[in-house]
């Protein structure tokens, strides 16, 4: 007889040995000993709530030189339309963190590059000028990017939490039906004959954000969509995934963004909201 | 017979011995999608030559098809919607054809109007034609129905199916304007060059790069936030086409990501690196080609494809 044959007969006859009360008992002890740690642990560790606690009073108060989240983005993190602040509520934190990230790099210390060849822009809609400066993973922005450069790795951990927990409802705008009938065939369909994909084939139906890369457009300010969109053909903001946005960018005319934007900003859209 | 066999001793040689495992460490590079790489990112910059390629389309290039907000109110109008309904949902309004997670528009793409991604304008003007795969005329229906039993893996809708008619309706209402029997620009796929130099180690590098970041890292897509269908279509697995369909074949696929992918920089990957991704799509594993293993079917009937 081998080991192994040995071993699995004296399991076998411990099993056999021990009453099935006993062996059932023992399960139950085990099961209730497991069930204790899993409603205890919490109590000790629960990270997640301390981390959006610290983003909350760094976004209400500040700190120092840091001023205050909410002057700009709102007491609920909505936005404001009127200085093309964005919502930052339900926002994937991911996506938040990157942002504060590439609004910290120094865009010196990227490999920037001049676009050389000027393109025909006669056949295409484009609208950005020629040798264009691209700065690959940075984001400029006036106010954000000595404001970014102040929150440490964790500020910008705990600000991710906070504002992703946030709950946000839209509250849809009118306009005039020519507008929104092309907003949507630019959002659903975009503009094949011009080799344009549509916002919802990555921004999710009804633009509602998918995943840590795809960012939601539904509930963001008119003013900040457009404004975005210009940063992307001036070169400004070049932070994008596999230079997705930019190419797409490329593509939109003035109306096209007017008209997308006020498609979004006329959906019904809720986040975190029972 | 012989094509079947060199098949599986590339499969046996290449993918679970030496390919997947030492693909990445072997050319020194650490792989991380979500990093931004001007190197990778702009395809200017991966040309030998240095020159700019840009893919410039010029208005009224292309065939423009009808707005889908001039789809008459009327009882056309009705079927064109349900048409257009079942091509960007297949998986809900012809869920009793469907096998598997695609949808019509996930190859053709922006609901069959993209130039170069299976445009429907420009294939209604030429069925009934010639196909060499079954060697017979073929008419429209019955194009889409192997498109059914291929590309969605699925059950052929009969002729009279409504959501054959529905199809149908919807490709004529598409084809608006466009003229009979002739090769329309976009038609189809682009053509790219051949080349016997394929290699799926670089293809894996290609795929990881420049695809993972939609169709995910095991190439199985990723499903919409409430469950239902796909966001990104899979590329392979279960939901994905069978073996049989036209996309298996690596010189179409290399053409279609060619000329579509990644999204909105069509014409950005080089034929090079377009076939060398493909034929990396090649090698995973896929369900079966139905007209291939009837001896399945047969002993076997209820079991998945």
């Amino acid at each position: 007889m081998r080991l192994s044959d040995n071993i699995k007969c004296s399991l076998v006859s411990w099993i056999t040995k021990i009453s099935i009360w006993k062996f059932f008992l023992l399960l139950l002890a085990v099961s209730f000993v497991i069930f204790l740690v899993q409603s205890v642990l919490p109590v000790f560790s629960d990270s997640h709530d301390l981390h959006r606690l610290a983003g909350e009073e760094l976004a209400l108060n500040g700190r120092g030189k840091i001023p205050s989240c909410v002057s700009c983005h709102g007491l609920q993190g909505q936005g404001d339309a009127k200085i093309a602040s964005p919502r930052l509520a339900g926002l994937h934190p991911s996506y938040i963190k990157k942002q504060l990230e590439d609004y910290a790099r120094d865009p010196l210390k990227t490999r920037a590059f001049v676009e050389p060849i000027a393109r025909d822009y006669v056949k295409t809609p484009r609208t950005y000028g020629d040798l264009t400066v691209f700065t690959p993973g940075t984001r400029y922005d006036p106010k954000m990017n000595g404001l970014a450069k102040l929150l440490s790795a964790e500020d910008r951990h705990n600000l991710a939490i906070y504002y992703s927990k946030l709950a946000f409802v839209a509250s849809p705008k009118a306009y005039d039906f020519e507008t929104l009938e092309r907003g949507e065939d630019l959002a659903l369909r975009g503009k094949p004959e011009y080799g344009l994909p549509s916002c919802d084939s990555c921004h999710g139906p009804g633009g509602q954000g998918f995943g840590a890369i795809f960012p939601p457009l539904a509930g963001q300010p008119v003013t900040y969509i457009i404004a975005q969109i210009n940063k992307w053909q001036a070169g400004k903001r070049d932070n994008d995934h596999l230079a997705l946005m930019r190419n797409i960018a490329d593509q939109l005319t003035d109306g096209d963004k007017v008209n997308v934007a006020a498609y979004y900003d006329n959906l019904s859209y809720s986040v975190n909201s029972e | 017979m012989k094509r079947i066999l060199l098949k599986w001793v590339f499969i046996f040689s290449f993918y679970h011995v030496a390919v997947l495992p030492v693909a990445a460490q072997e050319l020194g590079q650490t792989l991380d999608s979500l990093e931004v790489r001007p190197s990778l990112v702009n395809s200017r910059l991966s040309l030998p030559t240095q020159l700019t390629q840009v893919h410039v389309i010029s208005p009224g290039e292309y065939f423009a098809p009808p707005l889908v907000a001039d789809i008459p109110d009327d009882r056309f109008g009705d079927m064109v919607r349900m048409g257009r309904n079942i091509f960007i949902k297949t998986g809900v309004y012809a869920k009793r054809y469907a096998g598997n997670g695609l949808n019509c528009s996930s190859c053709h793409l922006q609901e069959g109007r993209k130039p170069h991604g299976i445009p429907l304008w420009a294939a209604y003007g030429r069925y009934p034609m010639y196909r060499h795969k079954t060697r017979t005329v073929v008419t429209l229906e019955e194009r889409i129905q192997d498109c059914f039993i291929y590309s969605m893996n699925g059950i052929a809708p009969t002729l009279d199916a409504p959501e054959m008619k529905a199809l149908v309706t919807y490709t004529k209402w598409l084809s608006k304007g466009a003229p009979v029997g002739v090769d329309l620009p976009g038609r189809g796929l682009p053509n790219i060059s051949r080349t016997q130099d394929l290699d799926p180690k670089r293809g894996k590098i290609v795929y990881e790069t420049r695809c993972e970041l939609c169709h995910g890292k095991d190439g199985k897509g990723q499903k919409h936030t409430n469950g239902e269908g796909y966001m990104f279509p899979p590329l392979w697995g279960r939901d994905s086409y069978n073996k049989g369909s036209g996309l298996q074949r690596v010189r179409t696929l290399a053409k279609f990501i060619k000329g579509n992918m990644p999204l909105g920089a069509s014409f950005s990957l080089t034929n090079q690196e377009s076939l060398d991704v493909a034929i990396y799509i090649w090698l995973q594993d896929r369900p079966r080609n139905p007209k291939m293993s009837q001896a399945m079917d047969f002993f076997f009937p209820n079991m998945a494809r």
